[in-house]
C-alpha cells in the first residue's frame, strides 16, 4: 500500500483574549490552497463567508475550497483518528486551537504518541500572548501561562502596540527563556509563511533572498511582509557532523524562524536526514537512502532582514562541515 | 479474622443458652421474603438466633446479655461493595516519596531536593517523586533529561514527575534499570522521547511510559498499603459496608492485608482478586498464589480465591470491545487486551481451581465473549459452584440479559456512570442506541440474574449509598444537574437487594449471610433514617450509619452506644474524610 504523506499540525494555543481567533480567522481566509482542517473551540467567533458553506451540521463546516472548520471534541484521540480516516476528504493541513484553558503540551504528546506517528507530524505549536495583560498573572494562571509558553515554538506576542518598550521588556525578563522566537504584533498580523509549514508559501519565493535577484511580484495578503523577512541558503557537498549542526542550530539569531533543508551527516552516512527547524525547536531526522545520488546538504533559512546575515550564517554553517 | 477463637463446628453447637446481644424496638428490614419486616434480633457467637417480635428473643436474655433498645431506628442488613481500590486510591500518597513541595521550583532547587531526599535517605533505592517544571528549565537554559539529572545523581535511579504530569523525567540509572534503551518500543498511549538520529532515550517519558520505570520500581511499602488498607476499611464499615472485594491484590497487598486481619483491624469481609495483568503493578507470584499460596491468606474475613483481568479498555481512549462498530467508525470496534482463545481457557482452568474471575468488560462485545467463555468452563467442568463476575457491565446486549441467570455470572455495576454528572455524560460516547442500555440493573433482574454494584474508587466515590440512591432514581443525587441519565431505574426493594443479599451470592456466601435470618452470620446496619419513610431522591445518598455489626461484633458505632461494654466498637469518632 502506497504510504500516504504525513499531515503538518499546527497548535495554536494562549489565554482566551489574546488573540488566538484573529490569528485562526487569518489563516482561515488566506491564500493557502491546502485542503485545511481548522479545529476550534467557538464557531461562534469565526468568520466564515457564508457563500462560501457547502454544508454544516452542528459540529463541522465545510466550505467551497475543501477546508472544514469544526469543534474540538473532548476525545482528540478519537477525533484525529476520524480526520485521519476520512479518505475522500483527508486533510492537507491540520491546525487545531488550544482551549485557553487547557495546556497544549497535552495536545502535542497526544499527537506523538505511536499510533499519529506515521500519520501526522506537528510543524509549530504557536502561543499568542497579550502583551499588555500578561504580567498581572498570578498563581494558576501563571502555571498554565508556563505551560502554553513552554509548548511553544513560537510566540506571538499580541497587541505590542498597546504597551511600551520598558513593558515590554519586564514581560521578557520576567516570563521569556534565552533565545525565544517571539514575533511582536498588532491585531496577530503575522507572516502566515513563518507560523505555517505550507509549501504553497515557499519561502524562497516569498521572501527576498538577500543572495540572489529581486523577488517575484506576488500580491501581499495584509501586510507586505516581505519587506521583512528574509531567506538564505547554503550549500555544501562534503558530510556534516551531527554535533556542530546542532550546536549552529541552537545558535542561531533570535529573529531565524524557519530552517529547513536536507543533510549528509558523517554519524548517518546512508541516509539522507532532513532538517526541519521552527522557532526554537529543531529536529535532524535520517529520512531515505542517497538513492544513487550524490550525498550533499542543503538548508533554506528565514528571518527577519536584520538577521539574515550572510557572512556570520556563511561562518556559522562551514563550521559544521566534518 | 474474629475478635475471639470461638469457632463453630459440628459438633460444638454455639446456639445454645442465652444470646450475647439482643437489639430490640426497631423498624429491621430483613430482606428475608418470608419475614420482611421485625422488631428484634438475637446474637451468638456471631450469628442471629432469633428474628422476630421481642417476645421472640426475650426468652434469650440472660445476666450477661447486653440489650440495645434502637428506639424505633430503622436497621437492615449490612452493605456489599462488590468492586474497589483503596490501595489505589491512598497508598501513592503514604509511600514517603520525594515531595519538592514548591508552586514552581527552579532547577536548582529540584536539584537541592533530590540531594536533600538522597541524604535523608542513604543507600541505593529509587527517589521518585513529583514534581518538577520544565518551563523552568527552559528559561534557565538547560535541558530537562537525563544527562542533568545524571549530572548529580548518576549512581541512584531518579524519577520525577512534571508538574501537569504530562512526562516524567528519569535520569541513565533509571532507565537501565528499567531496560529502556534505543531498541525498547513505545507503548501505545505515551512513547518515550528520545534522539531524533540515534533513538537513545533522552530521560524524558511521557505518558502511558510512566509504567516501564513504575514495573522496575520496588512495591509501594508496606506502611503505605496497610494504612491505605485501614483506612479503606475504617471508612466502609463507618459506611456500614461487611462485604467488599479488592479487585486487583498482588503479593503485597495481601501481606497488607492479612496483617490488618491479624490485627483485628479488617472490619469488612474482604474478596481481594489477584491481577491476571501486570498493567497496574506487577504481580511476581501471580502463579504461586493462584497455584495455591492463596490459601495462606484465608480467614472469616480475607480469602484471595479471585483473580481479576482487563479483558477489554474504557470509554475514554474508545478502547471499550463493542459488538459492532463504535458511532462514526467504519471498522473500529475497540480493542481487547487478550484473545478470546486465551479468555477461554483461563476461566476453564480457574473454574476448575475454585477461582472466581472478575472480568473487566465495559463493551458489550467483551461481555458476549468472557460470557461464552464462562458457557464453556460450565460445558467442560460441569457447575463449579463458582460464580464468575462480570466487572462494570457499562453497557450488555439484551441478548445475554438471560445468560447471567443461566450461568450463574454475576453482572456488576460501577455507579459512576448512572446518574447524570460530567462523568456519566462522557461515557455518551457509546451512542444514543448503547446508551439506552446502559447500566442494564433491571434488564439483569428481570431476566432473573444477580446484579450487584462496585463503587470503583477512586474512579467513584466509595460511598456506597450515592450510587445506592441513583440506582433507584437515576438522577443526580446532589441536585447539581437537571435531568435523569439513561436506563432504567429499579425499585427500592430490588435496590436493597443489589446492595445485601446480591452482594453476598455474588461472593458464595448467600447461605451465610446477606439477609437477616435465623443461623445467618449476624450482621446489620442502623441508620440515621428509614429508606422506605421518603422518596428515594436526594434522600439515601447522605445516610448515616449509625451501627454497623459484622458476626455479631460490633465495627462501628458513630455515637459510642457501646462504649465501656464487652461489645466496644473497633472504629468509632471521625471516619476518614476522602
Amino acid at each position: 500500500m502506497h504510504r500516504r504523506e504525513s499531515i503538518p499540525v499546527t497548535i495554536v494555543s494562549g489565554f482566551l483574549g489574546a488573540g488566538k481567533t484573529t490569528l485562526l480567522n487569518r489563516i482561515l481566509n488566506s491564500d493557502h490552497g491546502l485542503r485545511m482542517a481548522v479545529m476550534v473551540n467557538d464557531f461562534g467567533a469565526i468568520n466564515i463567508d457564508s457563500q462560501l458553506i457547502v454544508s454544516q451540521t452542528q459540529t463541522t463546516v465545510s466550505l467551497a475550497n475543501g477546508c472544514i472548520c469544526c469543534t474540538v471534541e473532548s476525545d482528540l484521540i478519537e477525533q484525529m483518528g476520524r480526520l485521519l480516516d476520512n479518505r475522500e476528504n483527508r486533510p492537507e493541513y491540520i491546525v487545531i486551537e488550544a482551549s485557553g484553558v487547557s495546556n497544549p503540551v497535552k495536545i502535542a504528546s497526544t499527537l506523538r504518541y505511536p499510533q499519529f506517528r506515521n500519520a501526522l507530524h506537528i510543524d509549530s505549536i504557536l502561543t499568542v500572548v497579550d502583551a499588555a495583560q500578561f504580567e498581572s498573572l498570578e498563581g494558576d494562571m501563571a502555571q498554565l501561562a508556563m505551560e502554553q509558553l513552554d509548548a511553544a515554538d513560537i510566540i506571538v506576542l499580541n497587541k505590542i502596540d498597546q504597551v511600551s518598550p520598558q513593558q515590554v521588556d519586564a514581560l521578557r525578563s520576567r516570563w521569556l527563556y534565552p533565545n525565544v522566537r517571539l514575533l511582536q504584533a498588532v491585531e496577530c498580523d503575522v507572516p502566515l509563511e513563518l507560523v505555517l509549514g505550507v509549501e504553497r508559501f515557499k519561502s524562497a519565493q516569498t521572501f527576498r533572498p538577500v543572495n540572489a535577484a529581486a523577488p517575484s511580484v506576488k500580491t501581499p495578503s495584509v501586510t507586505d511582509h516581505s519587506a521583512l523577512f528574509a531567506s538564505w541558503s547554503w550549500r555544501s557537498d562534503k558530510p556534516l557532523s551531527l554535533k556542530a549542526l546542532r550546536q549552529t542550530l541552537a545558535s542561531l539569531p533570535a529573529d531565524i524562524y524557519r530552517a529547513k533543508g536536507v543533510c549528509n551527516l558523517v554519524e548517518v552516512a546512508d541516509k539522507r536526514c532532513v532538517l526541519h527547524l521552527v522557532g526554537s525547536r529543531s529536529e535532524i531526522k535520517p529520512q531515505d537512502t542517497w538513492r544513487g545520488t550524490s550525498p550533499y546538504s542543503e538548508f533554506i533559512v528565514i528571518g527577519t532582514h536584520g538577521a539574515i546575515d550572510p557572512a556570520n550564517l556563511q561562518a556559522a554553517f562551514d563550521q559544521c562541515v566534518a | 479474622m474474629a475478635k475471639s477463637d470461638q469457632y463453630l463446628s459440628s459438633n460444638i453447637a454455639g446456639a445454645i443458652g442465652a444470646a450475647e446481644l439482643v437489639l430490640f424496638n426497631g423498624r429491621i428490614y430483613t430482606v428475608n421474603e418470608q419475614q420482611p419486616w421485625v422488631e428484634a434480633v438475637a446474637i451468638k457467637h456471631g450469628r442471629f438466633v432469633a428474628v422476630g417480635s421481642y417476645a421472640d428473643v426475650q426468652p434469650l436474655i440472660g445476666e450477661r446479655t447486653r440489650v440495645l433498645d434502637l428506639n424505633g431506628r430503622f436497621a437492615m442488613p449490612g452493605l456489599y461493595d462488590m468492586h474497589t481500590h483503596p490501595d489505589l486510591a491512598l497508598a501513592p500518597g503514604y509511600s514517603g516519596d520525594l515531595n519538592i513541595g514548591l508552586d514552581d521550583p527552579t532547577p536548582e532547587q529540584v536539584k537541592q531536593a533530590v540531594l536533600d531526599y538522597a541524604a535523608a535517605n542513604p543507600g541505593e533505592g529509587w527517589i521518585y517523586g513529583q514534581y518538577f517544571v520544565r518551563y523552568t528549565f527552559k528559561q534557565a537554559g538547560l535541558g530537562a533529561d537525563r544527562e542533568w539529572l545524571d549530572s548529580f545523581m548518576p549512581d541512584r535511579p531518579v524519577a520525577i514527575l512534571d508538574r501537569s504530569w504530562g512526562c516524567m523525567m528519569v535520569n541513565s540509572k533509571a532507565l537501565e534499570l528499567a531496560g529502556i534503551d534505543a531498541d525498547t518500543m513505545d507503548p501505545r498511549h505515551g512513547y518515550i522521547e528520545r534522539d531524533s538520529v540515534t533513538g537513545v532515550p533522552n530521560g524524558i517519558l511521557v505518558d502511558g511510559a510512566y509504567a516501564l520505570i513504575h514495573a522496575a520500581m520496588p512495591p509501594t511499602p508496606q506502611h503505605a498499603l496497610q494504612r491505605a488498607y485501614r483506612e479503606g476499611v475504617q471508612f466502609q464499615s463507618g459506611h456500614g459496608v461487611v462485604g467488599t472485594k479488592y479487585v486487583h491484590v498482588c503479593e503485597h497487598r495481601l501481606n497488607a492485608l492479612k496483617a490488618i486481619d491479624q490485627a483485628g483491624e479488617l472490619t469488612v469481609r474482604v474478596e481481594a482478586a489477584i491481577s491476571w495483568q501486570d498493567d497496574i503493578f506487577p504481580v511476581k507470584r501471580r502463579w504461586e498464589l493462584l497455584a495455591g499460596e492463596r490459601h495462606f491468606y484465608r480467614s472469616a474475613r480475607l480469602n484471595a480465591n479471585a483473580v481479576k483481568f482487563h479483558f477489554d479498555g474504557t470509554h475514554e481512549s474508545r478502547s471499550s470491545y463493542l459488538s459492532s462498530v463504535w458511532p462514526g467508525e467504519t471498522s473500529w470496534r475497540g480493542h481487547l487486551n487478550l484473545t478470546p482463545e486465551h479468555i477461554s481457557d483461563m476461566v476453564v482452568d480457574m473454574d476448575r481451581k475454585g477461582v472466581r474471575v472478575i472480568a473487566h468488560c465495559t463493551g458489550d462485545g467483551a461481555s458476549d465473549l468472557f460470557l461464552d467463555a464462562v458457557a464453556e468452563a460450565r460445558r467442560r467442568n460441569g457447575d463449579s459452584g463458582v460464580r464468575h463476575q462480570c466487572a462494570h457491565s457499562t453497557t450488555l446486549l439484551d441478548a445475554n440479559l438471560e445468560r447471567f441467570a443461566q450461568l450463574q455470572v454475576t453482572a456488576e455495576f460501577s455507579p459512576v456512570g448512572w446518574f447524570p454528572s460530567s462523568f456519566a455524560n462522557a461515557r455518551t460516547v457509546f451512542g444514543e442506541e448503547r446508551m439506552q442500555r446502559a447500566y442494564n440493573f433491571k434488564g439483569v433482574l428481570d431476566a432473573g440474574g444477580v446484579a450487584v454494584m462496585g463503587t470503583d474508587w477512586p474512579v467513584s466515590s466509595i460511598n456506597p449509598w450515592i450510587g445506592f440512591e441513583a440506582m433507584i432514581t437515576r438522577e443526580n443525587p446532589f441536585g447539581s444537574e437537571e435531568g435523569s441519565f439513561y436506563g432504567n431505574p429499579i425499585t427500592l426493594e430490588q435496590a436493597i437487594r443489589v446492595m445485601t443479599i446480591n452482594g453476598a451470592w455474588c461472593m458464595g456466601m448467600e447461605d451465610k449471610a446477606g439477609s437477616i435470618e435465623v443461623g445467618k452470620s449476624a450482621d446489620l446496619i442502623v441508620l440515621d433514617r428509614d429508606l422506605f419513610a421518603r422518596s428515594a431522591k436526594g434522600n439515601i445518598h447522605d445516610t448515616q450509619v449509625q451501627l454497623t455489626l459484622l458476626e455479631g461484633e460490633v465495627m462501628w458505632d458513630r455515637q459510642g452506644e457501646f462504649n465501656n461494654t464487652d461489645h466496644a466498637a473497633v472504629w468509632q469518632g471521625e471516619l476518614p474524610n476522602f
